[in-house]
């Protein structure tokens, strides 16, 4: 009897195990906002899947099926793309730095992340800290007409490890932006 | 020798009548509409003496057939605008990746005057709004809103949409409403 109810909970449990796993495969996008003045707390936790869904079907004015429309100036011959792989390439260290009186900014790469820091010295006294692995950089696709494909830039979030992608913290409100 | 002793034609048709009867019942989708209102005195646009408490409940296949009967003209005037219309792909779209989404609280926000949560449960999408002059809960079958707007022509007002929607609504409280003047409503489904 007890050997039966042993391989009875196996059988079970062998059975419960495939469905736990795809639970646990589901990446969430988070953001939580926090106004200080109304001390009002937004808190935002979405399938990846339901947002990329979102995304790649929304046609409206400067966003088409999970493309962002930029109204570059055409005279602007920037190839992003061959920027974005110029980046995703570089060793780790410090790309920029620039201190003046009105902001701090910092681009370094590090251990297979992008780090970029703004601290804002007036005004809203804003710091911003965006985390971008190179997972993403190879997501950033630009298009023929100044197009970019935002969809395939979260797409890229089912392959980051999980962690924060944008701090922002200021007088105003606070701004929170993960992946798990 | 003794008699033996049956049932009577009629007595077997009464039974057999109640028992249908019955059963149809309990088969039915049944929505009951429940209004109380606890306080009558901030409520004088009621004209209210004392508390009222009212329960109608209605099968919902009867309101849909009754809902057959409205005339169509009365929806000429109540076209979907084309920007509507435009998104259906994308409405459905996000309905059907909402469902397929595994439970989890959605959105919550905070607020010194309000609060609120959706929450997606099986096939419901919770709501509740907790706000200063009024609490709100509502219970959406994911699965009925999809099948409704799938079955919509997206161009017309179409009243049976709502018992698309009515039929796959869980057992329960479909929207509560309770303000702070006394007034409670709830429409339940059974």
């Amino acid at each position: 009897m007890k050997r039966s109810l042993f391989a009875l909970v196996a059988i079970v449990a062998l059975m419960a195990a495939p469905a736990a796993s795809a639970d646990d495969s589901t990446r969430w996008v988070n953001v939580t906002v926090t106004e200080n003045s109304s001390n009002t707390n937004v808190e935002v936790h979405l399938p990846l899947n339901l947002v990329l869904t979102v995304l790649r079907n929304v046609d409206v004015e400067n966003f088409h099926k999970g493309h962002v429309d930029f109204d570059l100036d055409n005279d602007m011959d920037i190839n992003f793309s061959e920027i974005m792989a110029a980046v995703k390439d570089a060793p780790d260290g410090k790309f920029v730095t620039v201190t003046s009186d009105e902001a701090d900014v910092s681009v370094h790469k590090q251990a297979g992340m992008l780090y970029v820091t703004v601290n804002q010295k007036e005004d809203e006294m804003a710091q911003v800290e965006v985390t971008m692995p190179m997972e993403m950089m190879g997501a950033l696709t630009f298009g023929d007409e100044n197009t970019l494909d935002v969809a395939a830039l979260l797409g890229s979030f089912d392959k980051l490890p999980n962690g924060e992608l944008v701090k922002v913290t200021s007088n105003e409100a606070n701004v929170r932006v993960w992946v798990e | 020798m003794k008699s033996q002793r049956g049932m009577s034609t009629l007595g077997a048709v009464l039974l057999a009548g109640t028992v249908g009867l019955l059963t149809a019942t309990l088969m039915m989708d049944w929505m009951v509409v429940d209004v109380h209102v606890v306080d009558v005195s901030p409520n004088d646009d009621l004209e209210l003496d004392s508390p009222v408490h009212v329960k109608v409940p209605f099968p919902l296949v009867v309101a849909s057939i009754a809902s057959s009967f409205i005339p169509d003209e009365a929806f000429e005037g109540a076209e979907i605008p084309p920007e509507v219309t435009a998104q259906k792909d994308l409405v459905l779209a996000s309905i059907r990746a909402l469902l397929e989404s595994p439970d989890a609280a959605l959105v919550t926000v905070k607020a010194e005057d309000a609060n609120v949560s959706i929450v997606k449960d099986g096939d419901t999408l919770r709501i509740a709004v907790d706000a200063d002059d009024a609490v709100v809960h509502c219970n959406i079958p994911i699965d009925g809103v999809l099948e409704a707007l799938e079955n919509w022509d997206w161009q017309t007002a179409d009243p049976h949409m709502i018992f698309d929607v009515l039929r796959a609504a869980e057992n329960g409280d479909l929207v509560t409403v309770a303000t702070d003047d006394g007034v409670r409503v709830a429409v339940k489904m059974w």
